[in-house]
């Protein structure tokens, strides 16, 4: 019952998010670059959750996106799925109490994303590759992430136990005695 | 202990007094400073107390007087959202007029083609592609590969259809590639979207022996099957010489903005 429940607050999330990215982003933006919270609600739910929940996830809400405003279905699920997956990664080997952390976290996630995607369609769709000007937009939405989790880190640490708790239980760290 | 706490007291007690005694040798002159601190403090606690004492004393035309006020402040403020109400209307009303009048100013530019008008609903969530979603679908008659203008020139085509809606691919999607004609040059030329600009396409193979000037114009060739000839799609901003003459590009302003598109057109049958 309190996993349905999660899963029902991350779909909601995903919708604020949409909500978000197709309104508010396109006119709140940098210079015209827009940031990317799919990729850092992924990474999230990879964290906290674990990378079959963030996987599968990521494989969901990617086929959203590629259906509602993608070129290509599949494209964006798989490299969500990814990020999914690295989350547990990334949380057994660092700490997400460090707000740092989870910085570089979402920027190395936010540039794993945006190059699969970039590269993919350069493959399939035979796009000019503009690398240095993909560089220069990829970093200003890795800071523009960066200043959106320094803003809602306090939130995300506190929701994310309150789902680790309902997924795994009251965690001991055995590991460091 | 209790001889310190003593001993506290009678210094605390011998500075109180030394205060004393040194503000009662000052002149009044000397302390203005503290009596216009004292009077900041003192008026309005003396207005307050004066204004009991009329209302007290029964002085009722001040009680009338600010009853009629009430009264009428709460008509002006029933008056005022009443005309806030029609602004708003008036607001709504013009901008459903300022939509209608680019419909028909399209439907008159482009009277030779069957067109559908639509909304723009939805725009892309990526800083990649430059996709948006028109708020008609395959039940208003829209297929894959319809072209899509706005007032000011192209916009794009279909992707993809639901029953009520349907995916443009705009010209600006670094994905996009359409034929076009320069209007000094017989040969058409490729046009591509690009990353780093959304107003500006790509000019490529543009023929060696021909001469493009900054301004000139540029339509579609017609060349490709998806959009019809002859809609406008820019202006030359600039041209680009490379060392190999083969390779030059132009860069071609586009005439819709797309920041700002709202309306537009689908060609149904051309």
């Amino acid at each position: 019952m309190r996993k349905a429940k999660v899963i029902l607050i991350l779909i909601i999330l995903f919708c604020i998010i949409y909500f978000l990215q197709t309104n508010f982003f396109s006119w709140f933006n940098i210079g015209g670059i827009m940031p990317n919270l799919f990729v850092i609600l992924v990474l999230f739910i990879g964290l906290f959750v674990g990378n079959k929940v963030g996987g599968i996830l990521g494989i969901i809400f990617g086929i959203v996106l590629d259906l509602t405003i993608g070129h290509y279905v599949g494209v964006s699920s798989v490299f969500l799925a990814l990020i999914g997956l690295l989350g547990e990664y990334f949380d057994k080997n660092f700490s997400k109490d460090s707000r740092a952390t989870i910085i570089i976290m979402s920027a190395g996630s936010t540039v794993i994303y945006e190059l699969g995607i970039y590269v993919s369609k350069i493959l399939i769709m035979g796009v000019n590759a503009e690398f240095l000007t993909f560089t220069l937009t990829v970093l200003v939405e890795i800071l523009f992430n960066v200043l959106l989790i320094i803003i809602i880190y306090p939130l995300m640490k506190k929701l994310g136990y309150y789902i680790e708790d309902a997924f795994k239980g009251k965690k001991i760290l055995t590991r460091y005695f | 202990m209790k001889n310190k706490a003593g001993i506290i007291g009678i210094i605390i007690t011998v500075i109180i007094l030394i205060i004393v005694v040194i503000l009662s040798n000052i002149s009044t002159g000397n302390l203005s400073f503290m009596q216009s601190a004292v009077g900041t403090i003192v008026t309005p606690i003396q207005n307050g107390i004066i204004f009991l004492k009329n209302k007290i004393a029964g002085n009722e035309q001040e009680l009338n007087d600010i009853a009629t006020l009430r009264d009428e402040n709460n008509k002006l403020k029933e008056e005022n959202s009443k005309l806030q109400e029609q602004v708003r209307e008036l607001e709504i009303l013009k901008s459903e007029n300022n939509t209608l009048k680019e419909y028909v100013n399209l439907k008159d530019k482009y009277s030779n083609y069957t067109t559908v008008p639509a909304y723009v609903i939805q725009r892309s969530i990526s800083n990649y592609d430059k996709i948006i979603i028109i708020n008609v679908g395959s039940d208003d008659g829209i297929e894959v590969n319809m072209p899509v203008i706005s007032e000011s020139g192209l916009v794009g085509h279909i992707i993809s259809v639901t029953n009520n809606t349907a995916k443009v691919q705009t010209i600006i999607d670094t994905a996009s590639s359409v034929s076009a004609n320069i209007s000094n040059v017989q040969e058409s030329v490729v046009l591509r979207g690009t990353l780093n600009n959304t107003n500006t396409l790509k000019a490529t193979y543009i023929p060696t022996d021909s001469t493009i000037l900054q301004g000139d114009s540029v339509v579609t060739s017609g060349l490709g099957g998806i959009y019809p000839k002859g809609i406008l799609i820019g202006n030359v901003k600039s041209v680009i010489n490379t060392k190999n003459q083969s390779d030059r590009y132009a860069e071609i302003e586009v005439s819709t903005d797309f920041s700002n598109l709202e309306t537009v057109l689908v060609i149904t049958e051309k």
